[in-house]
């Protein structure tokens, strides 16, 4: 986990460089985007259908700053948006989602690679 | 906590029509079988007799060139196996579709434009139990279904337990399904109906005997999440949800859409399409235009994001 | 054998002449089949060589066209949960795909086939009504662009090409793009039956003397067959469609059952249609194959009687297989088994097709050049798409793979593989006669094999799609299912074909010449009479046959014939002609005058079209003016028809006499009404059915008709009107201006009888209170009346013309054609309504 950090830490201000999660695998996150249905509310890249439109576009989120305009965007707060968003933002409209750690930092992984503008 | 692979139960291999769950697929898949075996077998003494006629010698050629292929292979050979076939054919599924005997579980499916509304009744043919999308039946015993249609023809199709059977505005079909053990089916609307039929799925869940019968008499009575007050329950309510939607033991009792009185159970949202969560609630009642285009339900962008998550999980606790 | 008509046979032994011919002869028959100089007169042109090669451009056009939306629909399917197209995008174009393949490609492509090629085969100088042919092509092309066009807007209907109601009607398809599909169809109806009036008359009245029927071109008897089904199955697309259209626009119930309709009214009308349909595509092509075969094998065709029979067999058993499409819907299982064994009957006919043609090339020496590959890839991948049909055709297995892509593979390897590979055949193999030069071998070639290929790919894949549980018409699929690869295979497969048809394309451009330069010649060495040197008037003399393949049996006739050593070596009365010849024996009778090129075709179709289309986007005064301005061209056309020539009789060649006019059963005109009226027979027939069909489904609400008696009055009227218009043809005939007037009065007092016979009835129904709008008793009856009111208002815009002709002193003894086709409508139309106020009185009775 601190490894995980430092890497991150000493890639923050380069912001084209794909944050990484340690242990969570891009393909597998996908996978979970798909049978737990998050095209439901958001148009993520690589996901054909749904495309919501109820969260925001995922398009770029690599790069974006922050996370719902509110949260910078770090891998251990992602994952933790990802299972429980409402515990940081009790307004937002994201629930509870029913996936794992690892489901969460798979999905976070797959996020990261999402850094085309 | 865990998700479920394919929770619509509708997986592409092995082929849903070669690999049946009971004993009204199970004939049909033998005779695919020998309908592939006849075609091969056709198509290769065809190719071989062609081959014979463009590269064979003289001989062998001249043989082949006379009126007398035609009347062997174009009539006579035909003839035997056709008439062999449909004696066959026409045997297997000839009872299926009689009407309704006493003690037969009965089931009504009425298509809708997108969905499948669900009724199980009893044996004077009484609705008892409403529901939508999803069908429970028992195990090792035929289920009758009555197959009814609210506006367009669609197709009522379980491909594992039996053939399809078109639900026509104005008719009643009969069709009789089994599945010989306990599991999910995927089901698919046939018959193109418009907008976004392609999207209009279904799940029949096989229970053991018994278990069924307690899944039923636990299915009679409201959730007990309906009567609770909450947040979700309020906004519910305040955004008029109960002018199409029932939930049985509160005042919504709307009929237009899908009754909800146990939607937190079903295994699947939007017909057959996607899991049930929180998430997906959520971005169902939002906005499930942009996940189901042209279903009849309208996007609700007037809820606050905390309102909306109430809703939704208000919705997944009725189990 | 004995004569048919009295003709001697033994004239025959004059030809070939041998004295020499005068030298401004050949000259005088180019003269007056001229080719066109300005572009109005390309567009006004009639003769087959222009009309028939316009036709099958169309046709291809379509094909290409539908072709792309094939395209981006695989590119849609491609991947799971693409997002290409929008869905109700998607939705539009596979009802157009479907639609504009079947109505607007296959069934004008072969028809187009026929007009091209039926005159010269049979040694005609033209098909007998060339306007009629101009009319047909020209009101299918503009409706085949405007329903084309409605995608671009949008407006295109999106119901599946089928169209089942409810899912068609006006809760369901709101706005006018269903009326869009009915518009289309309406077009297709109009130039189908006007093709198949043409070619029947073509087939059995304008062949070369001596062509018996044993003698007659296996593609000619495939394209009678061909027409007599058109004119069999087309009625009931027409009632269905009529009846669908007064449902969406007036609200008549004859498919919704909460008015006591029933949509299964429409899938039987539908499909009693559209599996002769197959057929009537299948039908030509499977006889251009039997034309091919026997050239690229070099050898007659093995067990031609067998496949004529076969052919007749299919024209009859596919009448009996409509319901195959509806095992799903909940028939009694005796109407299933009955479906499904002739539809395992059917597979029969087509089998002995298959083998004669595969013992053809063994008794022959196969020639592998484009034409030969596309006939063996034609039998490869039919025969495939036969034994699924023959799957298809065992209800079990049709309830499990109905309405999935194992339906959608198997019908297009039955069409591509019956329709598709043997036009693309005759296009390679006739190429060379109607253009100045044949297509490249060596692209055909490319072409062939991306479009085999490509076709495998696509839809061989597309069984197991169907078996793993993809069904129809789905604008995308969820992925998890194992949907994703084989589709990716069918997607690719498609742009194999398309290259093909790319490559295709590209050669007929390179090919491009203007049309009507002399021909390449008999590269092939055919047998065929359509091989003979030819011009823009076909053969420069018509020859006697007395072979099924003349130009291999008969020594020395294309030097005959060039030379004008047979039948009408010359323009005889400096007019277009042909000979007029019997049915069974094709006995010369008669010179038979052909129409010069005329405006009046395009502009009647122009208004035709304008008329529908205004109407579709609801413009309706507008229409109304259009549709007037039609009649209005349709009577100036026909206002130049019916003239006798001065010469009464002429010399046809070798001293041979033949009269210039006949009348009667003799003519083509008569026989081009009888089966016009065939026609009208059967959407009567077909609407006795809906009417029984529907009354079965809920006949306790069915009202009371008006009282019987009002039926002694309507029968007595329709019989006097008949007599009437039998006694003008009758008195007409006797000579003389006072008996000329009095022919016209009694048909005129004919067709007032009939309309009066009409009305009557009508207002005995509107008497009784019953309303078209409240059930399906109502709209049926209503249904009649419409349609026996269209009919009365035709009679009564014929007695205008006849009034016209007589005050013009056009109505003569030795001109009677004119009066005894309209007694025939007439009596037609007496019948009718004689017929419809019996069955609603007296069933189901009071």
């Amino acid at each position: 986990m601190i490894a995980a950090l430092s890497l991150v830490g000493a890639c923050a201000d380069k912001t084209n460089t794909p944050r990484l999660i340690a242990g969570g695998d891009p393909s597998r996150g996908l996978a979970v985007i798909e049978e737990v249905g998050c095209g439901a509310c958001h148009d993520i890249p690589g996901v054909g259908w749904p495309r919501g439109t109820v969260g925001g576009p995922l398009k770029g989120f690599a790069v974006r700053p922050l996370i719902a305009g509110r949260f910078a965007n770090q891998p251990d707060t992602l994952v933790t948006w990802l299972k429980d968003a409402p515990s940081l933002s009790p307004a937002s409209g994201m629930p509870t989602m029913p996936i794992a750690e690892d489901q969460a930092r798979d999905v976070a992984a797959y996020l990261y690679t999402l850094d085309d503008h | 906590m865990t998700i479920e692979r394919a929770p619509e139960g509708f997986a592409g291999w092995p082929p849903p029509i070669l690999d049946p769950a009971g004993p009204f697929a199970g004939p049909v898949n033998i005779l695919s079988w020998i309908l592939f075996a006849m075609s091969a077998v056709v198509l290769v003494v065809v190719l071989a007799a062609l081959a014979v006629a463009l590269f064979g010698p003289k001989r062998w050629r001249v043989r082949l060139g006379g009126e007398r292929l035609v009347w062997i292979g174009g009539l006579a050979f035909p003839v035997v196996v056709l008439s062999a076939l449909l004696i066959y054919g026409l045997g297997l599924t000839s009872h299926l579709t009689d009407d309704p005997r006493p003690g037969e579980v009965r089931i009504r499916v009425t298509g809708e434009m997108w969905w499948w509304r669900v009724a199980y009744l009893d044996g004077g043919g009484r609705e008892v139990l409403q529901d939508a999308n999803e069908i429970h039946i028992p195990a090792g015993q035929p289920v009758v279904f009555e197959l009814e249609s609210a506006d367009v023809i669609h197709s009522f199709w379980v491909p594992r337990l039996g053939g399809k059977k078109d639900m026509i505005p104005g008719r009643r079909n009969i069709l009789r399904l089994q599945a010989d053990a306990p599991g999910v089916f995927g089901g698919q609307c046939a018959e193109y109906c418009g907008g976004p039929h392609a999207l209009m799925g279904l799940v029949v869940v096989a229970h053991p005997p018994a278990e069924f019968e307690a899944w039923k008499r636990r299915r009679l009575a409201p959730s007990l999440a309906a009567g609770l007050p909450s947040r979700g329950t309020e906004v519910f309510d305040a955004s008029g949800c109960g002018a199409c939607h029932t939930v049985r033991g509160t005042a919504a009792n709307g009929l237009a859409g899908p009754d909800l009185s146990h939607v937190g159970d079903r295994r699947t949202l939007g017909g057959g399409i996607l899991p049930t969560n929180q998430g997906t609630l959520a971005g169902w009642i939002s906005d499930s235009q942009a996940i189901k285009p042209g279903n009849r339900m309208p996007a609700y962008p007037v809820l606050s994001g905390e309102d909306l998550r109430a809703v939704a999980a208000y919705l997944e606790s009725l189990k | 054998m004995t004569s048919e008509t009295g003709f001697d046979r033994t004239l025959y032994e004059r030809f070939p002449t041998t004295e020499p011919r005068p030298r401004d002869e050949l000259d005088e028959l180019e003269a007056v089949w001229c080719r066109p100089r300005s572009t109005w007169q390309w567009m006004t042109a009639i003769n087959n060589n222009f009309v028939g090669v316009y036709y099958v451009g169309a046709a291809m056009l379509f094909f290409v066209l539908a072709g792309l939306l094939a395209l981006l629909m695989r590119t849609q399917l491609a991947l799971p949960l693409n997002g290409f197209l929008p869905q109700e995008t998607y939705n539009q174009m596979f009802t157009v795909h479907g639609t504009a393949m079947m109505f607007l490609f296959a069934v004008p492509a072969v028809e187009a086939l026929g007009v091209l090629l039926l005159p010269q085969m049979l040694g005609a100088r033209d098909l007998p009504f060339p306007r009629l042919s101009a009319y047909a092509f020209w009101a299918y092309l503009i409706g085949g662009l405007a329903f084309f066009c409605s995608l671009l807007f949008g407006l295109a209907p999106s119901g599946g090409w089928f169209m089942y109601p409810p899912l068609s009607n006006i809760t369901y398809s709101p706005g006018i793009n269903a009326d869009f599909w009915l518009l289309g169809i309406g077009f297709i109806e109009i130039s189908a039956i006007a093709g198949a009036i043409e070619i029947i008359v073509g087939v059995l009245r304008t062949r070369a003397p001596g062509m018996t029927l044993d003698k007659l071109p296996v593609f000619a008897w495939a394209m009678l067959i061909f027409a007599c089904m058109i004119i069999i199955a087309f009625p009931s697309i027409i009632l269905a469609t009529t009846l669908m259209e007064l449902e969406r626009a007036l609200g008549w119930p004859f498919f919704d059952p909460a008015r006591g309709g029933d949509p299964m009214l429409w899938q039987h009308l539908f499909w009693f249609f559209g599996h002769p349909e197959v057929y009537i595509i299948f039908l030509p092509a499977a006889g251009a194959m039997s034309t091919i075969v026997p050239v690229v094998a070099q050898t007659p065709l093995v067990g031609h009687r067998l496949v004529v029979l076969a052919m007749l067999a299919t024209g009859f058993i596919s009448f009996g297989v409509w319901a195959h499409h509806m095992f799903t819907t909940g028939m009694p299982t005796i109407s299933t088994s009955f479906f499904s064994a002739a539809s395992a009957a059917v597979s029969i006919p087509a089998g002995i097709q298959v083998f004669s043609w595969i013992a053809t090339v063994g008794s022959g020496r196969m020639r592998f050049n484009t034409p030969g590959l596309f006939v063996l890839g034609s039998l490869v991948i039919f025969t495939m798409g036969g034994l699924t049909g023959v799957m298809a055709a065992m209800v079990p297995f049709d309830w499990q793979v109905h309405d999935t892509y194992f339906i959608v593979a198997h019908l297009h390897y039955v069409l591509i593989g019956g329709m598709v590979f043997p036009l693309f055949a005759a296009i390679y193999h006739w190429m060379p006669m109607v253009s100045s030069r044949p297509l490249s071998d060596r692209l055909g070639k490319w072409a062939f094999w991306l479009m085999f290929t490509g076709m495998h790919a696509t839809f061989f894949t597309m069984h197991l799609t169907g078996l793993m549980g993809m069904p129809r018409r789905v604008y995308t699929y969820l992925p998890g299912r194992g949907l994703d690869l084989p589709n990716l295979i069918s997607t690719i497969g498609a742009f194999l074909f398309a290259a093909g048809v790319l490559i295709w394309v590209i050669d007929m451009i390179r090919n491009f010449r203007p049309f009507g330069a002399r021909n390449a010649g008999n590269i092939h060495d055919a047998p065929g009479l359509e091989w003979l040197p030819n011009g823009l008037y076909s053969v420069r003399s018509i020859p006697v046959v007395s072979s099924l393949y003349p130009l291999w049996d008969q020594k020395g006739l294309a030097g005959d014939v060039e030379a004008g050593r047979y039948f009408l070596p010359r323009t005889a009365t400096g007019h277009r002609e042909t000979i007029l010849t019997s049915t069974l024996n094709a006995e010369p009778i008669a010179l038979m005058r052909l129409p010069q090129p005329s405006g009046w075709p395009l502009w009647a179709a122009l208004f035709t079209a304008g008329f529908f289309l205004l109407l579709t986007v609801q413009a309706y005064w507008p229409s109304v003016v259009s549709g007037v301005l039609a009649i209005y061209c349709i009577m100036t056309w026909a206002w130049s028809l019916d003239r006798p020539l001065p010469q009464k009789t002429v010399d046809i060649g070798a001293g041979i006499r033949a009269p210039t006019y006949v009348s009667g059963p003799a003519s083509h005109g008569w026989w081009a009404m009888v089966i016009t009226l065939v026609v009208g027979g059967m959407v009567l027939a077909m609407s006795a059915f809906s009417y029984v069909f529907l009354w079965s489904r809920n006949p306790q609400s069915w009202a009371p008709p008006p009282e019987v008696a009002s039926l002694a009055m309507l029968l007595a009227m329709n019989a006097a009107g008949v007599l009437l218009a039998w006694g003008a043809c009758r008195i007409l005939r006797r000579g003389g201006r006072v008996r000329a007037a009095l022919a016209t009065l009694l048909m005129l007092l004919a067709v007032g009888l009939v309309g009066g016979a009409w009305g009557l009835d009508l207002s005995a129904w509107l008497a009784t209170g019953l309303d078209p709008t409240v059930n399906a008793q109502g709209a049926t009856v209503y249904a009649f009346m419409a349609w026996q009111g269209f009919f009365v208002s035709v009679a009564g815009l014929m007695g205008l013309f006849l009034l016209l002709r007589w005050m013009a002193g056009l109505v003569r003894a030795d001109c009677p054609s004119t009066v005894d086709l309209i007694a025939l409508f007439v009596a037609y139309t007496a019948g009718q309504g004689a017929f419809a106020g019996l069955l609603l009185r007296l069933f189901p009775g009071s």
